[in-house]
């Protein structure tokens, strides 16, 4: 070890500096401080994160009373970066004449940027505030229009949102 | 201090051979340890091919690529230029909002677009209030890696509140997608500058608490002082940027040498390692200029909530992206160091390429240089010091 095989330690620090005591104690003084504080944490499965009207969640299609808002006009799918969009048209008795006949997102793929919120017309599609996404196969991912659509009452806050922000 | 420099001379001096105590010489062999992809230590999927004597580093190869994304191929198959910036926060997706910055400056260079003061304000208050989340997380990780826990949860608790502010502001707590080319996806909600204003007065006396409890502690001194000491020509000869830097002693910070957003308004200054416990340019000083970083960053905050103008923030949009043919280079300053992007046009709406210069690879190269000679031990601080980012590194 070393050129004379010797280990060179340091010699000029005390028992007391040795053992770092007072350093754990300055520690541990900040550290029992903080007991009387309140909790910043969530026990989280019993108590939930509530996120703001702002967070941009799972992407949703809005419907009014059972009639989707979306026209199928495929800007969403045209803008999204990760091609996690797909949406075929058809034509319906309607006032709007065009609905999507599907509509699927790939929730593997989705990036939850918000640019097919910010792009469509229709405000159909919109961000929600959901954020526990769990799948145990590539399939289940899909998520097709029963899994998509949310009526506009359960979507109020975000709407809201929407209208005052953009 | 000393005593432990002169020890690691002493042991390099004569690698390959060590002599016992009854003078007899006896030769050594190398060995090889793997650390990584998985281990807590490298931050991410960073793989170190370790050549050791003994308990002493003789080579460090950093092998990366665990982690590429192809961002760079990527981003020449959007369908235009705006779509390159949800990419471009997966980079450093520890500071998303300063990687988007540097794509959207460089697009408003290309394109010639002024940008309204609001939205310049509004940039500077979300680039630094990213920094300091980004410091936060090396700091945080920096005390975990040299055997303190608890700093981590202070630093990742005030982490916490700046993500609050995000969120309230762009929806997404990580990646933000919130600076776009020409001005930004939503303006700041009403309540936002008080909310701001209300962090920095309760986040000042945190750094203090932070460097009691951490920085000037005998023990992480003791760890870090001396460690990895990257001199400055060193820093200068491998292109290192960002606290890397400046912890050498170099001062240069592009937030004032190469001037952009409205950084030139506000009264701050870069922070430069002195060597206090050391040798400057050691891995103590890489922590303390971070730490000092964090206290100018809140300075500029507060300068900056106080002045911000109104104005509409979605008015220098463009309709649609289609730049001349031509090729712009612009580089901004990211918590990490210098983040640049060389964007090339072909004339249609997608670039034709687009290159990141990004810091932590830059920073990474310089990792052998400095962790030569020392304990295994100290690698895992020198390689927290230098603060990698995977997601940056490999892209």
């Amino acid at each position: 070890m070393g050129s004379n095989g010797k280990i060179i330690r340091k010699k000029d620090l005390n028992i007391w500096q040795k053992a770092y005591l007072t350093e754990i104690f300055k520690g541990l003084r900040l550290t029992i401080s903080q007991i009387f504080k309140p909790k910043f944490t969530y026990l989280y499965p019993e108590v939930r994160f509530k996120p703001q009207p702002s967070f941009r969640g799972r992407p949703v299609l809005v419907h009014e009373n059972g009639t989707e808002r979306c026209v199928a006009c495929g800007l969403c799918s045209r803008v999204c970066p990760a091609l996690a969009i797909e949406v075929q048209a058809s034509e319906t008795e309607l006032e709007k004449e065009r609905y999507p006949i599907k509509f699927e997102i790939n929730m593997v793929r989705c990036i939850f940027c918000g640019f097919c919120e910010e792009v469509c017309p229709e405000e159909a599609i919109i961000m929600s505030n959901e954020y526990e996404l769990v799948f145990t196969s590539q399939e289940e991912a899909i998520f097709g229009k029963e899994r998509l659509l949310k009526s506009t009452e359960e979507m109020k806050d975000r709407l809201e949102f929407l209208r005052a922000h953009r | 201090m000393n005593g432990s420099k002169t020890l690691l001379t002493s042991y390099v001096s004569q690698p390959g051979e060590i002599k016992t105590s009854s003078g007899k010489t006896l030769r050594t062999d190398e060995m090889i340890i793997n650390m990584g992809p998985q281990h807590p230590s490298t931050h991410g999927v960073l793989r170190l091919e370790i050549v050791v004597d003994g308990e002493i580093i003789v080579d460090v190869i950093p092998h990366i690529g665990y982690l590429h994304r192809c961002f760079e191929k990527h981003a020449e198959h959007m369908t235009n230029y705006q779509q390159v910036i949800p990419y471009a926060d997966r980079m450093d997706y520890v500071a998303a909002m300063n990687m988007e910055q540097g794509y959207a400056v460089a697009m408003e260079r290309m394109l010639k677009i002024e940008v309204p003061e609001r939205v310049e304000y509004i940039r500077v208050i979300m680039a630094e209030l990213q920094r300091i989340a980004s410091h936060l997380v090396a700091v945080g990780t920096f005390g975990i890696d040299a055997g303190a826990f608890t700093p981590f949860l202070y630093a990742f608790h005030d982490r916490e509140r700046i993500l609050d502010l995000f969120e309230m502001t762009c929806g997404a707590r990580l990646l933000y997608n919130y600076i776009w080319v020409g001005g930004l996806s939503h303006d700041l909600p009403p309540q936002f500058i008080d909310k701001a204003k209300e962090f920095c007065k309760y986040y000042r006396p945190r750094i203090k608490e932070f460097n009691d409890l951490l920085t000037y502690n005998e023990i992480f001194v003791k760890r870090t002082a001396n460690v990895g000491v990257l001199p400055k020509d060193v820093a200068i000869n491998y292109a290192c940027s960002g606290p890397m830097l400046r912890a050498s002693g170099v001062n240069w910070d592009l937030r004032r040498d190469d001037p952009y957003s409205v950084y030139d308004r506000f009264e701050w200054e870069p922070q430069v390692g002195k060597g206090e416990m050391g040798t400057v340019g050691d891995t103590w000083d890489r922590h303390i200029v971070r730490m000092r970083e964090i206290e100018q960053s809140v300075n500029i905050i507060e300068q900056a909530l106080a002045g911000i103008p109104e104005g509409n923030v979605q008015a220098a949009i463009p309709k649609r992206i289609r730049p001349e043919r031509g090729e712009i280079y612009a580089r901004t300053e990211a918590p990490r160091g210098e983040i640049g992007y060389y964007i090339v046009s072909d004339g249609s709406t997608t670039p034709f390429r687009v290159k990141a210069r990004s810091p932590a690879f830059v920073n990474l190269s310089v990792l052998p240089e400095i962790s030569r000679g020392a304990m295994l031990a100290d690698l895992v601080l020198i390689a927290a010091g230098v603060d990698i980012v995977l997601g940056e590194v490999d892209r």
